[in-house]
């Protein structure tokens, strides 16, 4: 078996055993990446740093000093600041930027000695559910369709992440999830992606989006290694002031225990339309392998669904508007060039105009739109309101049963440049399924779980209560191991 | 139409970015999707509903008032492309 293949909790073993290196293993997952370039899920690369930190870990491992992901090499979205590595959330307004500092979360992973390959290709600031509002071009999905060799979309906004995953390129990868970016991704590449509880894990040094929803999480070939690199990525953060002080489990080994009596609620407003066949009849074989393993399943309702995406598309935009003020060319990143009697106003204004993407300009007009004098109550201040609704309905649910199950989304992943090109909302529609979890701050997860006639992966999304990581992952990993979705993408790209 | 084109140079004019004739009308029609997409808040009662929080703030938890990050100026200049020894450069504001 090609190493490359194995996960992180297999890798780990095979570190520990000395039956492998972490100079060979981080050798193996270069030359992935160096034959992957048609797959365009590494936009930067630190193999000079990896080789580095891999030697560092054969000196340690086996020794006292050593930490849970001693040796385990792993893929960085660009999202996350890392000191001295370029970092651009894939947008050209931060042409160049090397970070003087490191993001918490990609502090808390190296303080436990993984290994950095690189950056992870993803759209513009996380604005966008295909990767193609990158800078860099999309990253394209390792799957395809037996119907077409059209590209297909990793899902976005961490598609690099996912396409990265799924084509063996690292070990597991960072993400963040705003409206689905984790979930999504994960979805279409037949990847594990979970968005944790709103505070589980520090924003400090993640470019911000939209403050109130952003949260980073894992992406992993399997339940287990999400388990893992949670653990390594969550905690509170002094540098974070809605990161949470509350404890953090050691979730792997909350993994197999039994979920008899498990109470699993189906939203009836989740429902899949007509033509999603395989979709739903994925869902109910999921439902049946519940029941089977004791677990009690409820209809239950949550009324305000069809005003999630609407509210997402007000205050998101509305808190990027704010946070991407900061980019005015004069402290980092592009700058226009100015002719000579231009003021100040005209640097701020030609270099906003250059270096912003089209989706990513549309949303900073919506927000400031919405935020605008005559308008701040009817949008913005309404939202606020029905997003309090959103969460009423989920503290209701979650009184009657412990998990919610849902598709994850309405498709498998669909063909670059086929959706939003004449209608941004198109594109919005996709994150259906995972945008209510952000709004009400809840951790949820996508679980492949078979793929459809196409040949292309599914996932369902299982959402918790705050904090009920530990229930999801359990329930994950029995269904994981009751399903055995062991399918990888055939290799096209090498 | 509820962006019209004069509010559309408006906005783009908060926001900082310089929109040109030919884009205008395209972000035009795009905004005007977006919020008639999301004008489906209008259809919700919110009278006696409260804005979402996410609960109680810690204020007893807030920092001591002091230096923590030790990034020294070379560091943070290197990221400009307009400085002059330890200052960032902008075009001349007061005359």
């Amino acid at each position: 078996m090609n190493l490359t293949e194995l996960g992180i909790k297999d890798l780990r073993e095979l570190l520990n055993n000395k039956e492998v290196s972490a100079t060979e293993l981080t050798n193996a997952f270069i030359r992935n990446i160096e034959e992957s370039s048609k797959l365009n899920a590494f936009i930067e690369k630190t193999f000079d740093k990896a080789l580095m930190q891999a030697a560092e870990a054969d000196r340690i491992i086996g020794t006292e000093s050593q930490r849970s992901l001693c040796g385990i090499p792993l893929g960085i979205k660009d999202l996350f600041c890392c000191k001295d590595v370029k970092t651009q959330a894939a947008s050209a307004i931060l042409e160049n930027f090397i970070p003087p500092y490191e993001s918490t979360v990609t502090q808390k992973i190296w303080n436990e000695q993984a290994i950095m390959l690189g950056k992870l290709n993803m759209d513009e600031f996380a604005m966008g559910s295909s990767n193609e509002t990158s800078t860099y071009g999309s990253a394209i999905n390792p799957w395809r369709s037996s119907a077409s060799d059209d590209f297909l979309t990793p899902g976005g906004s961490s598609g690099g992440s996912s396409a990265a995953v799924a084509a063996n390129l690292c070990a597991g990868a960072t993400g963040t999830d705003t409206g689905g970016s984790i979930r999504q991704p994960a979805s279409f590449t037949g990847t594990v992606g979970l968005k944790p509880t709103y505070g589980r894990c520090s924003r400090w040094g993640i470019i911000a989006f939209a403050s109130s929803f952003d949260q980073a999480g894992p992406i992993t070939k399997n339940v287990t290694d999400n388990a893992i690199l949670l653990k390594a990525m969550s905690g509170f953060d002094p540098l974070d002031s809605t990161s949470a002080k509350i404890e953090v489990p050691d979730y792997e080994k909350e993994l197999g225990k039994n979920i008899k009596g498990l109470r699993v609620g189906l939203a009836k407003e989740y429902s899949l339309q007509k033509g999603d066949s395989e979709a739903k009849k994925k869902l109910e074989q999921i439902i049946s392998l519940l029941e089977t393993m004791g677990a009690e399943i409820f209809e239950v309702s949550l009324p305000h669904t069809e005003f999630a995406l609407p509210t997402y598309y007000v205050l998101a935009p509305a808190e990027a508007s704010s946070n991407l003020a900061r980019y005015d060319g004069v402290r980092y990143g592009h700058r226009a060039n100015l002719d000579k009697n231009d003021t100040i106003k005209d640097l701020y204004e030609k270099t906003r105009s250059e270096g912003f993407g089209t989706e990513v300009k549309r949303r900073i007009l919506i927000g400031t739109y919405v935020l605008s004098s005559g308008y701040y109550d009817a949008y913005y201040k309404r939202a606020q309101k029905v997003r309090n609704l959103i969460k009423n309905d989920f503290d209701k649910v979650f009184k009657k049963v412990d998990l919610i199950l849902t598709p994850t989304t309405p498709t498998s992943a669909f063909p670059l440049g086929s959706k939003g090109t004449q209608d941004p909302v198109e594109m919005y529609m996709n994150d259906i399924f995972t945008v209510p979890a952000n709004l009400a701050g809840l951790p949820a997860l996508s679980l492949p779980v078979g793929l459809d006639e196409l040949g292309l992966p599914l996932g369902v999304q299982l959402i918790g209560n705050n904090w009920q990581e530990p229930l999801i992952l359990n329930t994950a990993f029995n269904l994981e191991d009751a399903l055995g979705f062991g399918s990888s993408p055939k290799n096209w790209w090498a | 139409m509820e962006i019209d084109t004069e509010t559309v140079l408006k906005i783009a004019r908060l926001s900082r970015i310089k929109i040109n004739d030919t884009d205008s009308s395209d972000i035009q029609k795009d905004l005007n999707r977006i919020v008639e997409f999301v004008k489906k808040l209008s259809e919700i009662d919110v009278n006696g509903v409260s804005e979402f929080n996410f609960g109680e703030t810690h204020l007893e938890d807030m920092r001591q008032d002091s230096v923590t990050i030790d990034d020294s100026a070379d560091d943070v200049l290197k990221n400009t492309k307009s400085k002059n020894q330890d200052f960032f450069t902008v075009p001349k504001i007061v005359e």
